[in-house]
């Protein structure tokens, strides 16, 4: 199968799925209540996911050698993003604060 | 359809949503730059913004396409971070009742983050269902529209932009952005540990199954966490 072609059937079939997660307790389960256990363990999707996601593209040097030292420029560049991130909460100043680290070290440092 | 409409509440809800288009501008050039970088064409990455409609499922998607995980990997990760939209549409759900099935088929599409946030208060304050859908509609129509022109931006932006550059650090760098403040209580903290050990130690796992695996062990060690503190309280 095409690449093309893979994205083109994920871009339906993820739709699919993000309109039924969207619709079910508005149209299917329209008479029930949430179970309490899957509320429970949605507050943490955001926290769980996202570190999942973020974790893996900056202490993973590709083809996938684990990197956790100073060195490592996408390592240093997210640590201090993310402490702009706490200190601002706004997604443009973090971006922005982050690369300009990450090609500081990159082009300018070595 | 056109019984239930209420222009004035339409154009309430576009005008209370538009600050939110601040953070929602980024997130969507992110998304854009992302497919493009993921190997999507420009085509198929707007495409990705107008169907899917939810940054946290393209993201995961692109980011798991460019390292090469199979369908069902993607499918399944992309079905946990939409689960947060069950939330809202349980929550939404009593308020959406009296409308007919064509206007809830239409309000669950533009159902976001945002909209949830900017009509949920107006919902439960006020009684007409017909302006409380109009205003909803309104809130989700300018999010929708304002998502593929950003999505238009990054798909342009990761075209022209050197690979040298690295621009697809953006995508973490979004992330982290929404990521950080969440980590204000010990639980939060405790997912996030438990999360990233998790996606590190598993990286070996075949089928890029780590990401999913260490997410689900995060949510795991929440809801025993807290379990255990509501225990001791």
């Amino acid at each position: 199968m095409s690449k093309e072609l893979t994205i083109w059937l994920l871009i339906f079939a993820v739709g699919a799925i993000t309109y039924a997660a969207r619709l079910s307790f508005i149209a299917f389960f329209a008479r029930r209540e949430m179970p309490p256990l899957l509320a429970e363990a949605l507050k943490h999707v955001p926290v769980a996911m996202l570190t999942a996601i973020v974790v893996p593209a900056v202490v993973f040097i590709p083809p996938g050698e684990l990197r956790l030292d100073p060195a490592n420029a996408k390592l240093i560049a997210a640590l201090v993003a993310g402490a702009v991130a706490w200190w601002r909460q706004s997604a443009v100043l973090t971006i922005a604060v982050g690369m300009i680290v990450l090609w500081l070290l990159r082009y300018v440092v070595g | 359809m056109r019984t239930h409409f209420s222009r004035p509440a339409f154009f309430e809800g576009v005008r209370d949503i538009a600050p939110m288009m601040l953070g929602v501008i980024p997130f969507g050039i992110v998304c854009g730059v992302g497919a493009i970088a993921a190997g999507a064409s420009p085509i198929a990455a707007l495409a990705m913004s107008m169907v899917m409609f939810s940054g946290a499922a393209q993201i995961i998607a692109a980011q798991l396409l460019a390292a090469g995980a199979p369908f069902a990997v993607i499918l399944l990760s992309c079905l946990v971070v939409s689960l947060r939209l069950m939330m809202y549409s349980a929550a939404m759900a009593p308020y959406l009742r009296p409308l007919d099935y064509r206007w809830r088929a239409l309000l669950s599409f533009v159902l976001t983050d945002q909209a949830f946030a900017a009509t949920l208060q107006r919902f439960r304050e006020s009684g007409d269902v017909r302006a409380n859908a109009s205003y909803f509609l309104g809130s989700g129509a300018l999010l929708w529209v304002v998502w593929q022109f950003a999505t238009l931006a990054g798909i342009l932006a990761g075209q022209v932009i050197p690979a040298s550059w690295q621009l697809e650090f953006v995508v973490p760098l979004c992330f982290l952005a929404v990521l950080t403040p969440l980590l204000r209580d010990r639980v939060s903290l405790l997912v996030f540990a438990v999360a990233a050990i998790a996606v590190i130690v598993l990286d070996a796992m075949p089928l890029r199954l780590s990401m999913i695996c260490g997410g689900l062990l995060g949510i795991m060690a929440g809801v025993i966490a807290d379990k255990m503190m509501g225990v001791r309280e």
